[in-house]
């Protein structure tokens, strides 16, 4: 799917999505069997009042992946941020306090209680969240035991102990007693508390508004101490994850869990192998009247996912009708052919991806140290141009400003600060910005100094970067800037180590970790600059101090922060007023800042077998709606 | 010959420490960055960082880290023996994606490695003794057609053609198309799914060693003692296949050692157009996410074969050609 070039975390979108239909055991359908190795009956999937529409239950998903799994924790939830494996544990495999719909559009980035009774209850200086769970929600095979607060306590351990390396463990550092749990001062952590084992409270240490949102996280969800706890390594777990879900990895039920020492005697449960296969089926010991049909309808019996390395028979098979779906890059003759022939049109979907494509540039770095050639740059960029270097309309809109709109409640959707006629670039706009730059020294609206000469310009060797340079370098040639362009395999380890001074690129991409904006920030944020792998890519905040330690150089003096900013709205709480709260400081970042050239909104595409019956976009992890899928019976 | 095998066998182990460090030389060497940051999140902590470079074992100096390979390839390690430490990628023992994939790779090379040699040994015999005619010219464009074809399209073709899932006639769609089934599993599965692999392969190797064979023979066909075999009264038959074939046959056995050894270390685009998970598809994926266990792995394979076939086609050579003597 598009995006796969950026792996991790998850994408979204914006359109207003018809409540799931409830499932239906219609026109002679069996209800599910089974599972084959359980001989239990199946638990059918959670209904609702008496309504019965036709969508078969039963069949089997098939799934192929191109290239790997790509998982960057070894499919751990603890340790891992791609946006697939989001897609696979919030869907089908791990459960969570709160969660989502599963579905596209504003309504799947809305949170819903999951284990939870309900959203939870916030004390009055906003530092207290206490959630009840709710009864007959259990682990599946081989544990079958209730799920209780500790477990969910537990999986808030293993984020904080730091040799499991949980990627996204900085979203709960805010819970009292974190750190001193991680720094080995504390056994326990002191903001969780677990009265019993239906109650579960996090006290944090200044209000976080988002805070609903990162208990919606995978890791956030339960983790049986009994089976995690025999791992100790970052990602072991990953083959032996014990699901809260209506799913589970095929063979849990053979392993015996009777001690660490026979459970990692199993290397791990048979159902998944990184190298080859994942196959999902039912959980016997899931109850459908614990969920809703709002988030998982739970239609078929069982799902496969296949590692492929040809991405043609990939889309051969999914057009055979030999696997249902694919997460992969469509070939361009695929993405034509299901675009335009009337008959598999149906079957391509896009959705908005929730992910912002830019050109980054180095605040501290000639000539973008001045903030008069940053905006011309801005409006001079052919960003058609960049799109159809993409390959046109189907892969997103022209982003005009940071964050997605569709995050944004379409706030912004009007709004673009260097406006031209088509996108193409407003040359004379650009030239009178460039006409206040120091840089200009004849104030002819044309850069002359020799800062604008060969300015570094880091960029991906892949076909796509390369057919971006034409637009891009000819784009700011009209104000003078000439580009030196170095093409990379593998350029983000090189513009993410600050001490390359690296002044502008056109690789990097950023997708939402979840429906907020503050996701974002991370980028603008001085205290995330790191020396290595830092992604405030435009040294945005950066102070000498910080330069002396990550051995950034070029101009040090009044870099412009949103310090202050990101910590504003991040204290209040979800609502219009923290949106509104975002949508000044994107407007800020895009007009006082101008730390970027955003270029494009991207979509997500997917393209499906007319085998599939009901397919829905999961908005939160950006890929497949798992848990509304049905194929024909 | 006791002897010589010892001395071989020692420098297979010079060449492995000889390949393996450079190996690792080139991995610290390159301006690749640090792999931690590629397995640390998206915005990592410092200690996160620095917990990701211990686990990795990234957190020493180079030289010590080829120095605990050496020691875990030789001692073994807490995944057994040889230790090879585990994939960044995945997280599971090297040892473990070796054994795994090893098998697929063999499968693949050794049946296109029979195809070719069959092939190409056919083909070259009857266009050197038929020289000039129309079976000549017809073996040589087939030949030349299986050098130009990028394996890459006729994996692609051969799929269109025969596949389930093809878009040739139906007809010819009688084989299942990608993936690989283990021949413990189903030997009808293992041969049906890679007789395509094979065939392809074996195209663009088939060509080389039916003009080789072909040109050596008629080389050999001119030398003098074919024509005292001749002048003895032997049959054209024993005189082609016994006295001609065989000496011409020397170079063929040389350079099919080395292919088939190179083959081993991965068939890269075989095994990804035709989806077989084998070593050269994983190395390659290993090079670009720096994965350097998994990287080192196949690269120690691969030397090895390349050490060991070496080493058995001196040894054909001596039952080849008398002349060759072993001191």
């Amino acid at each position: 799917m598009l995006g796969l070039a950026v792996a991790a975390a998850a994408c979204g979108g914006e359109e207003e999505a018809a409540p799931p239909a409830p499932p239906a055991e219609t026109e002679g359908e069996e209800p599910a069997p089974p599972p084959a190795e359980t001989g239990e009956e199946a638990p059918p999937p959670a209904t609702t009042e008496e309504e019965a529409p036709a969508i078969p239950v039963g069949g089997t998903y098939r799934v192929d992946w191109e290239e790997s799994f790509g998982f960057t924790g070894g499919f751990d939830p603890v340790g891992e941020y791609l946006g697939e494996a989001f897609g696979i544990y919030s869907n089908l495999l791990v459960r969570t306090l709160v969660g989502y719909r599963h579905v596209e559009g504003a309504a799947g980035n809305e949170l819903i209680p999951d284990l939870a009774t309900d959203l939870g209850t916030v004390s009055e200086d906003g530092l207290t969240y206490t959630f009840t769970l709710k009864d007959g929600i259990k682990f599946g095979p081989p544990l079958s035991r209730e799920i209780t607060s500790a477990d969910v306590a537990y999986a808030f351990e293993r984020i904080g102990t730091e040799s499991l390396v949980a990627q996204y463990g900085f979203y709960y550092t805010v819970i009292e007693g974190m750190a001193e749990f991680t720094a080995g001062e504390a056994d326990t952590i002191s903001g969780i508390a677990t009265p019993d084992d239906k109650t579960i409270s996090f006290t944090l240490t200044a209000p976080t508004g988002d805070f609903l949102y990162r208990l919606a996280m995978p890791a956030a969800g339960p983790a049986p101490k009994e089976v995690a706890g025999c791992f100790t390594k970052a990602g072991d777990y990953g083959r032996y994850v014990i699901s809260s879900g209506p799913y589970m990895l095929e063979g849990s039920d053979q392993l015996d869990a009777t001690s660490c020492d026979t459970i990692t005697a199993a290397k791990g449960i048979s159902g998944y192998d990184p190298n080859t296969q994942m196959i999902l089926v039912r959980n016997p010991d899931y109850d459908p009247a614990t969920d809703t049909t709002e988030a998982r309808e739970n239609f078929v019996d069982r799902f496969e996912f296949r590692i492929n390395s040809n991405p043609d028979d990939i889309y051969n098979k999914i057009k055979a009708g030999e696997i249902e779906d694919a997460v992969a890059s469509e070939p361009p003759k695929v993405l034509r052919e299901y675009s335009t022939n009337e008959e598999l049109k149906p079957n391509l979907h896009i959705n908005a991806g929730d992910r912002t494509w830019y050109i980054t540039l180095n605040l501290t770095q000639p000539p973008f140290d001045d903030i008069h050639v940053r905006k011309a740059a801005n409006l001079v960029m052919d960003k058609e141009g960049l799109r159809r270097a993409w390959g046109g309309e189907l892969f997103g809109e022209i982003a005009t400003h940071v964050v997605p709109d569709a995050m944004l409640n379409e706030l912004l959707a009007d709004y673009d600060p260097y406006p031209s006629e088509g996108y193409a670039g407003d040359v004379n706009a650009a030239m009178e910005e460039m006409k206040q730059s120091k840089y200009d020294t004849d104030k002819d609206g044309i850069c002359d100094a020799p800062e604008c000469k060969d300015v570094l310009f880091v960029t991906e060797s892949d076909r796509l970067r390369q057919d971006m340079l034409p637009p891009t370098t000819s784009s700011l040639e009209k104000i003078g800037i000439t580009l030196k362009v170095r093409s990379i395999e593998g350029a983000y380890p090189v513009i993410q180590d600050v001490s390359k001074n690296v002044p502008a690129s056109g690789r990097p991409g950023w997708g939402k970790d979840y429906a907020d904006a503050s996701t974002f920030m991370v980028l603008f944020d001085s205290r995330s600059i790191l020396p290595t792998g830092n992604v405030n890519y435009s040294l945005v905040g950066l102070t000498p101090e910080l330069a002396t330690k990550t051995k950034a150089k070029g101009t040090l003096e009044g870099i412009p922060s949103v310090d202050a900013d990101i910590d504003a709205c991040n204290a209040i709480p979800v609502g219009d007023e923290r949106l509104n709260c975002w949508v000044e400081l994107d407007k800020k970042l895009m007009e006082e800042v101008v730390p970027w050239i955003p270029y494009l909104d991207a979509s997500a595409v997917q393209i499906t077998s007319s085998n599939v019956v009901n397919w829905a976009f999961d908005q939160f992890s950006g890929t497949i709606g798992y848990a509304h899928v049905a194929v024909a019976g | 010959m006791g002897a010589y095998i010892v001395r071989r066998i020692f420098w297979v182990i010079v060449v492995l420490l000889a390949v393996t460090m450079i190996t690792f030389a080139i991995f610290y060497l390159l301006p690749t960055g640090d792999p931690a940051v590629r397995f640390a999140g998206k915005s990592p902590t410092p200690e996160v960082l620095e917990e990701v470079r211990r686990q990795f074992g990234l957190d020493k100096p180079w030289y010590e880290q080829y120095w605990i390979f050496l020691s875990n390839l030789v001692t073994g390690d807490e995944y057994g023996w040889p230790g090879l430490g585990f994939s960044f990628d995945t997280r599971i023992p090297v040892r473990d994606e070796l054994i795994e994939r090893g098998p697929r790779t063999l499968s693949l090379a050794i049946g296109a490695a029979i195809v070719w040699l069959i092939l190409g040994v056919t083909i070259g015999v009857i266009s050197a003794l038929r020289r000039g005619t129309l079976l000549d010219r017809a073996a040589m464009g087939f030949a030349l057609f299986g050098v130009s074809a990028p394996v890459f399209w006729l994996g692609l073709m051969g799929l269109w053609l025969f596949a389930e899932t093809g878009g040739g006639p139906d007809w010819l769609h009688f084989l299942p198309g990608t993936g690989y089934v283990s021949f413990s599993e189903d030997p009808s599965g293992w041969f049906t799914h890679l007789v395509l692999p094979w065939v392809v392969l074996a195209l663009l190797y088939a060509a080389f060693y039916a003009r080789m064979t072909r040109g050596n023979l008629l080389d050999t066909m001119g030398e003098d003692y074919i024509r005292t075999a001749r002048a003895k009264g032997l049959t054209e038959r024993k005189v082609v296949l016994k006295h001609g074939l065989r000496a011409s046959l020397t170079p063929v056995v040389t350079m099919f050692g080395m292919d088939i050894a190179l083959l081993v270390g991965g068939a890269v685009i075989t095994e990804t157009v035709f989806n077989l998970q084998g070593l050269g598809a994983w190395a390659v994926r290993a090079t670009f996410n720096q994965d350097l266990p998994a990287v080192v792995g196949v690269v120690v394979v691969g030397a090895f074969a390349v050490a060991v076939m070496n080493l058995i086609v001196d040894i054909v050579y001596a039952w080849l050609d008398p002349r060759v003597r072993y001191q």
